[in-house]
């Protein structure tokens, strides 16, 4: 089994060096060949754990499904939804995150069979019943100002550098994001223009190069 | 099949192996392509349109699939359960492979430099590795002949470390992009060229590939031909020949001699049965990737060749080469909260930065010999799973109404400088037969012992040197601060998936394990074509140069064949 905590103090300093996401499987892998380090070297650097459900080495790309049982109850979902529309809430025409699917994003990527995955699903269970024991009651039952002030002081937690409440914040907080502006409402509110085919590529408008200096 | 008579077997069909079907079946050789992987055709499998939105984890690499659930390799990755390898104590060796029809050409950067004389004589340079078996003047006209082939966009600046290609050759490039045009301005500053990248990606149609529609990301593949894949650019030809045979799921693991001293076949198993297939040719041809020729003639052991074919020398599995690579991000304030416009263009890079400092490093005043290039990648590309990897440093514990305003504000404005360059060919670095390891079908496994030396780790201080002065220079800030010690910024040896040399090419029999066209020294039938014969391996991308020395030992092999 890899080490959860090893892996995600790794995948965190990873992020704060800057390293690209391949970076992250590669320190996930390397961590994995450790476990078959011999008297020869290392041998047999095993897979990282997909495990029975992962979607294989060759899934139907056309027909892109999620291979693997989910995690989270109707009532975990609902202590995700509540704080994930904190994190992104609604703003005028902007929805909140979960009218945008983003708790069942969240619920896909912690069941996932894969080491990133599941360095996550660790935090965000361990963060999502913390939240528990912090809330005057259950947090699917609290007004949405209680849940703001449950938040607020998880933030403050995490700025303090408690270090559980801070991997679940920035867990959390990414995973929500990846969630949010991966949908198409969300690539809108960011301005992706793309998958547009053109016999011609004109480069960016004037307009643009005016803002850029060049 | 073993009652077919074949002119030619070819072992893979990436970039060696289906260039050589392809100019072996136009000059009327009958081939047999072996073959590991699946079939695959990109025609139809492509998930061109298919949004990041619908795809598991939207896209994010895994252990099943490395590069994104929508990336072209199937069958692929860093670490496969059935073949494992092994590597030295104190060292760490990435290997990225895929089993599929057109192998490893089916995702990659597509970068397509030629290399100059100094690339091929690099040893003259400094006395370290090996130089090319042939000048660049004798090699340029297979260079031609490739890029019209794989059809390659660029421009001719007339730069040191970049040969002009002849008119004909090159297809226009694309105008920049709007990250790309940031860095061409500090590039400016600096006094250092950012010029048109040379990619494999076509911009007219040639050869009945349709032009690159400027849209969907490369790397899922591409179902319209217009990037370089072997499954769509070269085997579609070979196939229309009628005399290409092509054998999928055939794992070939030993070359088989006659008595006469020459190859007579291959020996190969179906990966699905196990079952053991013989297939007999006048010729050999080795395109399996480097290492997995090397392996292949490691484990072609006999009377003749005790310790394998080409292994008399001592050269067999000396000599691996990667790519160094390491990265620095910058944040660009002026791309913060553009407006919305569409800015894919090919997807793959447009501009470049080529090796400058080539005057200052022969004059020996830098503490490395061998140079490097910068490739961007970043700007407004589709909303991933990565998008937001830098929120911790850039919007730390904001959340609410602030987070959706942050998140709007910095999209699009993160650059990634990525350095490329010239590891120094090393009798050290080796590959060989593990002792014990062996793969799902019986097969005796590879151990890397590859490590970098002073050379890369001065040169990569220097690059990321560099990269901090285009992203400053550009107006941009550093993400985080560089590294103190380039140990920590280079990335492990084979994690840039240029993996090359361990059969290298040469004059000399004694120092080499194959002549210049590849012809594996003492067996006159038996060439290795792919990057195994890389004496040096310039900070170029090895595939361009690997379908030019293949159309070169091509030609040879049809004056032979013709002669008899």
């Amino acid at each position: 089994m890899v080490d959860r905590r090893k892996t995600l103090s790794w995948l965190l300093r990873a992020l704060a060096l800057g390293a690209s996401p391949a970076v992250h499987i590669d320190l996930a892998q390397a961590q994995s060949a450790q476990r078959h380090k011999g008297p020869l070297g290392n041998r047999d650097a095993s897979p990282a754990a997909p495990g029975d459900h992962g979607y294989g080495r060759d899934p139907n790309l056309l027909h892109p499904h999620v291979t693997w049982p989910l995690t989270l109850s109707a009532q975990q979902k609902g202590v995700v939804a509540r704080l994930a529309d904190v994190f992104l809430p609604q703003i005028g025409t902007s929805p909140a995150a979960s009218t945008v699917g983003v708790p069942d994003f969240l619920d896909e990527w912690i069941s996932a069979p894969y080491p990133q995955q599941q360095a996550d699903r660790q935090v965000i269970l361990d963060g999502l019943a913390a939240m528990e024991r912090d809330a005057p009651g259950p947090v699917n039952g609290l007004a949405t100002a209680q849940v703001e002030a449950l938040v607020a002081r998880l933030q403050s937690r995490a700025v303090a550098g408690q270090g559980a409440a801070a991997q679940f914040f920035s867990r959390f907080r990414n995973i929500c994001l990846v969630g949010y502006y991966t949908t198409l409402t969300g690539v809108a509110e960011l301005g992706y223009v793309g998958y547009q085919p053109s016999a011609t590529f004109a480069g960016p408008p004037p307009e643009v190069l005016a803002r850029l200096g060049v | 099949m073993a009652a077919e008579p074949f002119d030619v077997i070819v072992v893979g069909s990436g970039a060696a192996g289906g260039t050589a079907a392809y100019a072996l079946t136009r000059a009327g050789a009958r081939v047999c392509l072996l073959e590991a992987g699946r079939f695959y055709d990109p025609r139809s499998e492509t998930p061109m349109f298919e949004r990041t939105a619908v795809a598991p984890l939207r896209d994010a690499g895994t252990p099943d699939k490395p590069f994104g659930f929508y990336d072209a390799t199937v069958d692929g990755g860093w670490v496969l359960p059935e073949e494992p390898f092994a590597t030295a104590p104190g060292t760490e060796f990435r290997w990225f492979r895929a089993r599929m029809l057109g192998g490893r050409t089916n995702h990659w950067g597509r970068v397509a430099l030629r290399y100059a004389e100094h690339d091929l004589k690099a040893f003259s340079r400094d006395g370290l590795g090996a130089d090319w078996p042939f000048t660049y003047a004798e090699f340029s006209p297979w260079y031609d002949q490739a890029e019209r082939l794989v059809g390659v966009f660029g421009s001719n600046p007339g730069l040191p470390d970049q040969p002009d290609s002849p008119p004909g050759c090159l297809q226009p490039p694309p105008v920049p992009r709007s990250f790309e045009r940031l860095i061409m301005a500090g590039g400016a500053r600096l006094r250092r060229p950012v010029v048109a990248s040379h990619t494999a990606v076509i911009t007219r149609p040639i050869n009945g590939r349709q032009a690159c529609f400027y849209a969907t990301p490369c790397l899922r593949g591409c179902s319209i031909g217009a990037n370089f894949q072997s499954p769509t650019v070269l085997l579609p030809p070979a196939r229309a020949t009628g005399r290409l045979t092509t054998v999928t799921h055939a794992q070939a693991y030993e070359i088989e001699l006659a008595r006469d001293g020459t190859a007579k076949g291959v020996h190969y198993l179906d990966r699905r049965t196990n079952a053991h297939h013989f297939i007999a040719g006048r010729a050999v041809l080795l395109g399996a990737s480097a290492m997995e020729s090397v392996r292949m003639l490691f484990n072609s052991r006999s009377p003749r060749f005790p310790d394998g074919i080409g292994a008399e020398s001592g050269w067999l599995g000396r000599g691996i080469m990667d790519s160094t690579g390491s990265n620095v991000w910058g944040q660009f304030p002026q791309m913060e909260g553009l407006p919305p416009f569409n800015d894919d263009g090919v997807w793959l890079p447009h501009v470049y930065i080529p090796w400058w400092a080539w005057p200052e490093q022969r004059a020996g005043k830098l503490p490395f010999t061998r140079g490097y290039h910068l490739e961007l990648y970043g700007g407004r590309l589709e909303p991933s799973a990565d998008t937001f990897d830098f929120f911790d440093s850039v919007s730390p514990f904001s959340y609410g109404a602030r987070l959706k305003q942050e998140a709007q504000r910095y999209y699009g404005s993160f650059v990634r400088l990525s350095q490329r360059g010239e590891m120094v060919a090393r009798e050290y670095n080796t590959v060989q037969i593990d002792p014990i390891l062996r793969d799902a079908w019986g097969i005796p496994s590879l151990r890397f012992d590859v490590r970098w030396s002073e050379q890369e780790l001065h040169q990569t201080a220097h690059a990321q040197q560099s990269m901090a002065e285009f992203i400053e220079a550009a107006g941009g800030k550093l993400v985080a601060p560089l590294p103190k010690d380039p140990a920590q910024a280079i990335l492990p040896p084979g994690r840039i998936i240029h993996e090359v040399g361990g059969a290298r090419s040469g004059s000399n029999p004694r120092k080499s394990v194959t002549d210049s066209f590849g012809r594996v020294w003492g067996v006159p039938n038996l060439y290795v074509i792919d990057g195994a014969v890389f004496p040096s391996s310039a900070h170029k991308n090895p595939t361009l140069t690997i379908v030019a020395f293949t159309l070169r030992a091509c030609n040879h092999i049809q004056r032979e064949m013709r002669h008899g």
